[in-house]
Formats: C-alpha cells, sequence, structure tokens
C-alpha cells in the first residue's frame, strides 16, 4: 500500500540557515507517527510546508496522492493541524474559536454542535466556553487549540507538541483521544520534543536535528539499534571528575558516557553486571562517594543520544535562533 | 453553494472580530457624537455658509465609514502578531476565498457599524428625496469595501505595524482634509487651488458629496450624480481587485512573515 504521506528532498531555507534540509521521509495510513526533535530541529517547519503553510525551497510531498506545491488546495482539505503556539485572537470566547473553526472545516450544523460539545466537556472547558481568550491560562489555550483538531477529525492530523504546558491529568486524556482518533480511521502526525511521549504514543518515530532526519522506525526497534543494552545511571554525593569518566572509558564493556548533570551520569555499556563492580572501583579510588545506582532499558533519550552524541536537553541549548 | 458558504465564514468572523471591540467601537462612537454635538453644533454658529451643521454631520458620517473600514489593516496586523495568518492558511479553504471573504468583511463589518450613526445623522438632518438617498447609500456600501481593500493592499504591503499606523495616519489627515467633507469646495480653492483640484480626485469628497445630495442637502454635485457614483465604483473595484490580488499573492509568497 502506498504511503498517505511521501516527502521527497523536502527543503526549506531561511535566508543562510537551512532549517529543514532534504527531508525523505514515508509515513503510513492509519498510523500515528512521532517526529522527535529538539527545539530548532526543523520539526515544525516540516509541518507547515505540510499544511502548505510554508512554500518548500526545494522538494516537494504528496499528500494522499496530491503534491503540496501543485495542488495546495486539495492536500490541505486532508490536513488538520494542532499548532505549537496556540493560534487564537485575545478577543473571542472559547465557543467562538471552535463554533467557527468546525464551521469552515465544513461540518454539519449538527456534527457541529455535537462536536463542539464532545470537545469541551472531554478538555475541561465547557464551563468556561465564553470565556475570552485572554483571560484564560496558557495550558488552558492550548487544550483549545488542541480541541480543533479533535473537533475536525481529518483524514490527516497534525499535532504539534500538544501536551506542552499541561497538566499530567491533561496529558493522558489529550494523549487517550489522539488515540482514538488514530482509532476512528485518521492518520496522525506527532511531534514533540517529550522523548516519554514519543515513546508512549508513536508507532514509528522520526529523529530530526539540524533540518535532517537522522533515523526513523519503530521506538522499540531504535532502542534495540543502539549498542550497549545496558544502561546504568549513577548518582553521586560530588562532581565526577573528569579524570574518573577517562578511566571508566577504557574499560570494554562501556559503549558511551553521558554526564547529564555533574554528578549523574547515565552509562551505556555491555554486561552490566561485570561492568558496574569496574566503576564503582574508579569512583572509590577517586574519593567520590556514589548515591545511588540503578540499571534502566534504554530510552528514546539514549537513541536520541546515540545518534546525536548529544541529550536532547544539550541540542535544545545548541539550537540556532532564526 | 458550498463554495460560496466558505466565503460567507471568513466574512462572518471578520465581522465577529472587529464587534468584539467593544471599547473601541465605543469610543468611535463617542469620539462621532462628540463630532456632531459639539464641533459641529459650535461650528455651524461660526460658519457663515448656510446648513453647515447638516453639511458638516453628513461629512463626518462619510469619515468614520472611511476611518472604521481603514481597521481591517489594522486586524492584519493583529492576527500576524499572534501567529492567526498561520491558522488561516492552513484551513481547508482555499486562499482566494480567503482574500475575497476578508476583503468584503472588511468592507460589510464597517457598513453595519456606521450604518445606525447614519441613521442618527439621518434623524437629525432629514432625507428629502428617498430615492437619491438610495443611490446615495449603495454607493458609501461600495465605498466602505474599496476603504477595505486600500487597507489590505498597505497592510500587506508594508511589513511594520508602526509604519502601518503612521502611515494611516498622515493619509487619514490628507485624504480627509483634502476632500469637501468639512468645507466646501470653493472655500478650498480660495485657500490654493491646487487643494480644490486634488478634493476633485479623492474618493472622499465623492462620497461625501453624494451622501448630501442623497439626504437633499445639496441639489448639484461637481460631476453629477451619475459620474460620482461611477468614481465610486471604479474606486471600489479597482482597490477591492488589488486588495484581494495583493492579499493572495503575500499570503502565499509567505511575505506576511
Amino acid at each position: 500500500m502506498a504511503p498517505i504521506i511521501e516527502i521527497k528532498n523536502l527543503t526549506k531555507k531561511f535566508g543562510n540557515l537551512t532549517a529543514v534540509d532534504h527531508l525523505n521521509l514515508s509515513i503510513e495510513e492509519g498510523e500515528i507517527f512521532g517526529l522527535l526533535g529538539p527545539n530548532g530541529a526543523g520539526k515544525t517547519t516540516t509541518l507547515l510546508m505540510l499544511t502548505t503553510v510554508l512554500k518548500p525551497s526545494e522538494g516537494t510531498a504528496i499528500v494522499d496522492g496530491y503534491d503540496i506545491r501543485t495542488a495546495p488546495d486539495k492536500a490541505r482539505k486532508l490536513i488538520g493541524i494542532s499548532f505549537q503556539d496556540p493560534k487564537l485572537l485575545w478577543v473571542d470566547t472559547i465557543s467562538d474559536v471552535l463554533d467557527w473553526h468546525a464551521k469552515v472545516c465544513g461540518l454539519s450544523r449538527q456534527e457541529r454542535k455535537s462536536r463542539v460539545e464532545w470537545a469541551l466537556k472531554e478538555l475541561g472547558l465547557w464551563d468556561i466556553r465564553r470565556k475570552k481568550i485572554h483571560a484564560l491560562s496558557g495550558g488552558t489555550r492550548k487544550r483549545i487549540e488542541v480541541a480543533k483538531v479533535l473537533i475536525q477529525r481529518p483524514k490527516i492530523a497534525i499535532v504539534d507538541e500538544p501536551t506542552a504546558q499541561i497538566d499530567v491529568v491533561g496529558k493522558h486524556r489529550i494523549w487517550n483521544m489522539i488515540r482514538a482518533l488514530r482509532d476512528e480511521g485518521s492518520t496522525i502526525i506527532l511531534a514533540t520534543n517529550e522523548l516519554y511521549e514519543a515513546d508512549e504514543l508513536s508507532d514509528r518515530v522520526g529523529i530530526m536535528h539540524k533540518g535532517k532526519l537522522l533515523v526513523c522506525d519503530s521506538p522499540e526497534k531504535l532502542k534495540d539499534s543502539i549498542p550497549g543494552g545496558d544502561v546504568v545511571e549513577v548518582h553521586t554525593k560530588k562532581d565526577v571528575s573528569r579524570r574518573a569518566i577517562e578511566k571508566m572509558k577504557n574499560f570494554d564493556e562501556i559503549v558511551e558516557i553521558a554526564v547529564i548533570e555533574s554528578n549523574y551520569l547515565r552509562i551505556h555499556l555491555n554486561r552490566a553486571e561485570e561492568a558496574i563492580p569496574k566503576i564503582m572501583e574508579v569512583l572509590f579510588n577517586e574519593k567520590i562517594q556514589v548515591s545511588s545506582v540503578n540499571v534502566a532499558q534504554p530510552s528514546l533519550d539514549d537513541v536520541f543520544l546515540h545518534y546525536t552524541g548529544l541529550t536532547i536537553e544539550e541540542a535544545q541549548r545548541l539550537a540556532p535562533a532564526r | 453553494m458550498k463554495k460560496l458558504k466558505e466565503v460567507l465564514y471568513v466574512i462572518e468572523r471578520d465581522v465577529r472580530m472587529f464587534l468584539n471591540h467593544k471599547i473601541l467601537l465605543f469610543m468611535r462612537a463617542l469620539w462621532f457624537i462628540a463630532q456632531i454635538s459639539l464641533f459641529g453644533l459650535i461650528a455651524s454658529r461660526m460658519v457663515i455658509i448656510p446648513n453647515y451643521f447638516e453639511y458638516y454631520a453628513a461629512g463626518i458620517t462619510v469619515t468614520i465609514l472611511y476611518s472604521t473600514a481603514v481597521f481591517i489593516g489594522y486586524d492584519i496586523y493583529e492576527e500576524a502578531e499572534h501567529g492567526i495568518v498561520e491558522y488561516l492558511l492552513s484551513l481547508p479553504i482555499s486562499r482566494r476565498k480567503l482574500a475575497v471573504g476578508r476583503s468584503i468583511g472588511g468592507g460589510l463589518r464597517s457598513f453595519i457599524y456606521v450604518a445606525p450613526l447614519m441613521g442618527i445623522v439621518l434623524a437629525l438632518i432629514g432625507v428629502r428625496n428617498p430615492l437619491n438617498f438610495m443611490l446615495a447609500f449603495f454607493s458609501l456600501f461600495l465605498f466602505a469595501f474599496g476603504v477595505a481593500g486600500m487597507s489590505i493592499t498597505i497592510a500587506m504591503g508594508i511589513k511594520s505595524a508602526d509604519k502601518f499606523d503612521i502611515l494611516m495616519g498622515a493619509l487619514d489627515a490628507l485624504i480627509v482634509r483634502l476632500s469637501t467633507v468639512m468645507y466646501p469646495k470653493v472655500f478650498m480653492a480660495q485657500a490654493n487651488l491646487m487643494y480644490s483640484e486634488l478634493a476633485n480626485i479623492n474618493p472622499l469628497t465623492f462620497a461625501s458629496e453624494l451622501f448630501r445630495w442623497g439626504a437633499g442637502i445639496e441639489q448639484y454635485l461637481t460631476f453629477g450624480p451619475l459620474l460620482s457614483v461611477l468614481v465610486i465604483v471604479l474606486f471600489f473595484s479597482l482597490f477591492t481587485l488589488i486588495g484581494i490580488i495583493f492579499y493572495e499573492r503575500r499570503l502565499e509568497g509567505g511575505g506576511w512573515q
């Protein structure tokens, strides 16, 4: 079966900055595809090109048979997007925003009424539906932004950081609604810099960094692909010296050491049972007291670190300003 | 029908958005009432020309129609600031329908707002010939669309909200004062012949003269009623078309960024 979205050499340049660099990617119908990367990786720019808001500098994408360059109106009819930053005018009320959105997306009066009411109730917005946007918190505005795409139920739903600024309970509610949207037949593109969210929701994940797609597969396969099947987290009572880290790197079992904080190491290794005593010995000799040791499963953080050499927080800090 | 509906939704949004600016609309109405009840009444006692109060009240109505139709340009900047442009561009409607809807919505909402104020003025000055007034009313309707198109064109041409604000302030000062909204052309010519020449090509002159003619305050128009209506139709057609083209092209080309 042909993919519902086929991205071919998609590129976007803003002056000298290449925000998206010859991106090639296929998205299958009915999947939740996680587009993962730090801020500035090119995720949002890619999504804006897919929704025909931005014109590509090079390359194109085929959306269910329609080229975004030559048939943007047709491609756009298939897509709904919930933006990273809520796009709401301050003088509107919540009901105004959602009702108008439903109207312009072609929903009948009856569908509109029932879907808007459903979304308002599900997202805990019903009691405040007549409040104006300027009186709402960032989290509430974000819920309104997500509600738009849930009401629209498009063939391809794009959600850009759907749970940013939202509390834990709200996050889980939105995740369930996104899953339900997929179960009803929508293909979902989830852009996020929250690795846990991508891991939790996605059937497949594409990791973007500096405008390029580094790797793309299911979260399980990505985690299996990194060498050093075990991860050991070591917390110490004082900062771990560079000398201690260099000593540990000499061990055959150790593949990679990520210094998350100066007193927190995340060590990728093979044969943890043999390596842990050696690590402890180094720290003991360096007079660094250990407060905890934990053997963990690899996560998408580790995948990101493996492919970029940076933690997602480091990559975020180094992201180019546009 | 479905295609028309999409344009209607865009118009509806613009009208609603405008009517949501309650404080602004209230202040604008207050300004209008002050202009008539204070300036108009006092100045009419100083000015020697007969029925100056009626003359001024009609002129100031056209002025407020102009200044509210211009408001669509400010909305475009506000939308850009809040990222609404991206939202509008992502919607499943064509850019052309979006542009047409904006242009019509910008004019229509100003007319909806000014219509009750116009009613107050007409109650004060009376309507002597309803048929003439219908023609004048229709011309003012088109005039509002033309001004909205002009505002969209300028807003999409200038990327800075501050520059737009300054330019529109200067344009407002010139376009209102170099027209016959506040004084007859004969006095403009006495001050400087060029002033009256410029007033002759100013759409505000045509709109205010038509309003006075429609209300029966003036019997004769400089260019006659038909030619005046034709000028307004041309103004409407030109700027509505340019506004639509400019909005559509700028949006598609990323000129809003």
